[in-house]
């Protein structure tokens, strides 16, 4: 920048003479971090899909012999080249992937449950953000308390007693009488013992984001809807949950994803690993693996056909946050 | 016809009143303003009656029906919220129709009465907008546009003109007497501005801590207020009031005395404290030219500020013995006069002024209650009598 600070670089080092000059010139700091955060954000997610791709299009022959580095030869110079490409090119793996298993049908099974579950969670959690969010009444905060410190538990402690109520074999008794009360029916292998744990775990959350987004929707435009006609319930749906669209995506897509990626109660509510059996995409990915094989090219396959709903949903998602539906009407 | 019946409503929160057994008839047709300080009880009034408030005790009509336990929709009601309440996600067709939709007009019905609406409030032509694109007062008319369409029993106001700048404030203020004679509904309407209330409305209700004080066309409550607080409060600049001793021939104030006769007000005997209430425009510069038929006799004033607004002059005139700016903490040393704009009273001079005695106020300071509007006219004799006095 400045002469003294040429005059000053002959007796320093390279890093010293940059963190000079980067004193008298900000940006080029910022710009240093940007980029750091950038490889971060890459190495952490992009490269896994990248890996997974590079497998996916490998030949199951040459997964496990040689190096995914290759060596280059640079005009005499040999080097490593340091990402890993595919030893060889075999896209009928994306073929293969749903001739082996129905693949498809998982993916299916994970889209129905974790759409069901977001359906129910949006509207149970719309209710409850609701009266958390623009009703007064004695107790809220402890009851909202309760709400998130159940959503802290481990969902482990939940399995066994779900398990067994689910299996429909043990009468549902009241404790320490031990009286009897019913017996509920079986619903290990159907949706039913998978979608209601999914949406109690999943809803403390979205009830409280949309707590928060209906907490700020002015008091007069809800009493608006109500004198123009609507009851509270309609006032709610027409105007409170549009005008917190994004929210509302917000809470659907994070229950969304969770679900659609969820297995540790899905591999134990479906006995086995069977489509038929409402088993979710991780199910599906996991019965590439027989006793004898590891079929690790087909597995990166499914992985990134099961991605793809999910980057769908995402970009649909996005384009409603963005649409824009907070412009205010309101003079406040 | 729509008559809007309140019987005995009040309205109990935790720890305080709001409404306070208010019992009010308001005619078919009627424009009525609710007027009070904030926090006296006009909007929860106004939202019990539009159902989005529950009284704690007491009974509402409207029509021939009682809707106290109606939700809002069921009213028959339409109402202009203060802050506009637009829906910001529907364009303006979308929002004027809103109510209409939702009762499942059909869509004829609907495009007929939005481009009707619309031309009441002329808005044509912007029916694609959305809120966010128009201004204040544009909004405002969207707002009232969605009220009318629908062709309520009753419309609310809820301050709509609050938010609105003085100028397109008026200029509502009188589109809005405009759709009161175009529509022939009843209109309430909610103000802290007691000019808005005086220049809108058929009849005032004055609310203060949740009690009705009064509720009478506007001229009335103007030349006679039932107490002290519907005086003080219509009327801009707000009436003097000075604390009076009743003596057998007088109302003797701190710095001045008025002849009067006991005998001539029903409820009022020797020795009891009453509070003299003067309007600015009752005071009259003495000496020089008085137009009144009944003056007061002289009393003698120093001039302190004076306040030119164009049309008239605000003189705030110290009494007293020590008639000194700084000595000026109590409210009985003060008297306002508005005088003409063509005066030549200056500051800081001594000036004598008279009271017109058929305006004067005279009000129980112990309740407030006025117990006469007006002084009868006392004989020359007693009139010198207290001349005298005053002058010792």
């Amino acid at each position: 920048m400045s002469s003294a600070t040429d005059g000053a670089s002959d007796d320093t080092g390279p890093l010293a003479r940059w963190a000079r000059t980067a004193i008298h010139n900000p940006r080029r700091v910022y710009r240093a971090l940007f980029y750091v955060a950038m490889a971060f954000f890459m190495v952490t997610t992009v490269f896994p899909f990248y890996w997974l791709l590079v497998l996916a299009v490998t030949p199951q022959g040459n997964l496990l012999s040689g190096s995914f580095l290759p060596t280059v030869d640079l005009f005499g110079v040999r080097g490593t080249f340091p990402l890993p490409v595919p030893k060889g090119f075999n896209p009928t793996a994306f073929v293969t992937v749903f001739e082996q298993v129905p693949f498809h049908l998982y993916v299916l099974n994970s889209f129905v449950l974790a759409a069901t579950t977001t359906v129910i969670v949006l509207v149970v959690a719309s209710l409850a953000g609701y009266v958390f969010g623009r009703i007064e009444f004695p107790g809220r905060a402890l009851l909202m308390l309760g709400i998130l410190a159940i959503s802290y538990f481990p969902p482990a402690a939940f399995v066994i007693p779900l398990f067994q109520a689910f299996a429909g074999n043990a009468p549902i008794t009241i404790p320490f009488i031990g009286v009897p009360l019913f017996t509920p029916p079986r619903l290990l292998n159907t949706p039913g013992s998978m979608v209601m744990p999914f949406s109690a775990l999943f809803l403390p959350l979205s009830i409280f984001i949309l707590t928060t987004f209906y907490g700020q929707i002015p008091d007069g435009l809800e009493d608006a809807a109500r004198v123009e006609g609507t009851t509270r319930l309609g006032a709610l749906f027409r105007v409170i949950v549009p005008l917190s669209a994004p929210g509302v995506a917000t809470a659907g897509v994070l229950t969304f994803i969770s679900v659609y990626n969820e297995y540790f109660f899905s591999s134990i509510m479906a006995t086995s690993p069977e489509a038929s059996k409402w088993s979710p995409i991780v199910g599906g990915i996991l019965s590439y693996q027989t006793q004898y094989t590891t079929q690790y090219n087909l597995m990166a396959a499914a992985s990134v056909v099961g991605v793809i709903p999910v980057v769908i949903l995402v970009i649909i998602a996005q384009e409603r946050i963005v649409s824009g539906l907070t412009a205010g009407a309101l003079k406040e | 016809m729509a008559r809007v019946r309140l019987e005995h409503v009040s309205k109990h929160y935790d720890d305080v009143t709001a409404v306070d057994d208010m019992n009010l008839d308001i005619d078919h047709g009627e424009f009525i303003c609710f007027v009070g300080p904030s926090g006296c009880g006009k909007s929860t009034t106004m939202e019990s009656i539009a159902g989005l408030t529950k009284p704690s005790e007491g009974e509402i009509h409207i029509g021939d029906r009682e809707v106290t336990n109606l939700p809002p929709k069921d009213r028959g009601v339409a109402m202009v919220f203060q802050n506009i309440a637009l829906f910001p996600h529907m364009d303006v067709y979308d929002n004027i129709s809103f109510g209409l939709r939702l009762r499942n007009y059909d869509k004829e019905e609907i495009e007929r009465r939005v481009e009707r609406a619309a031309e009441i409030v002329q808005l044509e032509g912007m029916l694609d907008r959305m809120p966010d694109e128009m201004s204040g007062g544009q909004r405002q008319r969207v707002a009232i546009a969605r009220a009318i369409v629908r062709e309520p029993d009753v419309f609310l106001m809820d301050e709509p003109l609050a938010n609105l700048d003085a100028k397109l404030k008026v200029h509502m203020r009188t589109e809005l007497q405009r759709l009161h004679k175009e529509l022939d509904t009843t209109i309430i309407y909610v103000t802290h501005d007691q000019e808005e209330a005086m220049t809108l409305s058929d009849r005032i209700a004055v609310l203060d801590s949740g009690r009705l004080q009064q509720i009478d066309p506007p001229l009335v409550c103007y030349n006679e207020p039932a107490n002290l607080f519907v005086a003080g409060f219509i009327g801009s600049p707000s009436m003097n009031f000075a604390e009076a001793m009743v003596t057998e021939d007088s109302l003797s104030t701190a710095n001045f005395s008025l002849a009067f006769d006991p005998a001539s007000v029903k409820a009022v005997d020797v020795g009891d404290e009453v509070t003299v209430g003067i309007r600015p425009e009752d005071i009259y510069p003495g000496g020089t030219r008085v137009e009144v038929e009944d003056s007061s006799s002289l009393i003698s004033t120093r001039v302190d500020i004076l306040e030119p607004m164009g049309d008239e002059i605000f003189a705030y005139m110290l009494l007293g013995e020590r008639r000194t700016s700084m000595d000026q903490s109590r409210a009985d040393d003060q008297l306002l006069m508005s005088v003409d704009p063509d005066s030549t009273i200056q500051e800081d001079t001594d000036v004598e002024v008279v009271i017109d005695r058929e305006n004067v106020h005279l009000f129980e300071t112990a309740s407030g209650e006025a117990l006469a509007h007006g002084l009868s006219p006392v004989s020359a004799e007693l009139k010198n009598e207290t001349t005298a006095d005053a002058d010792n």
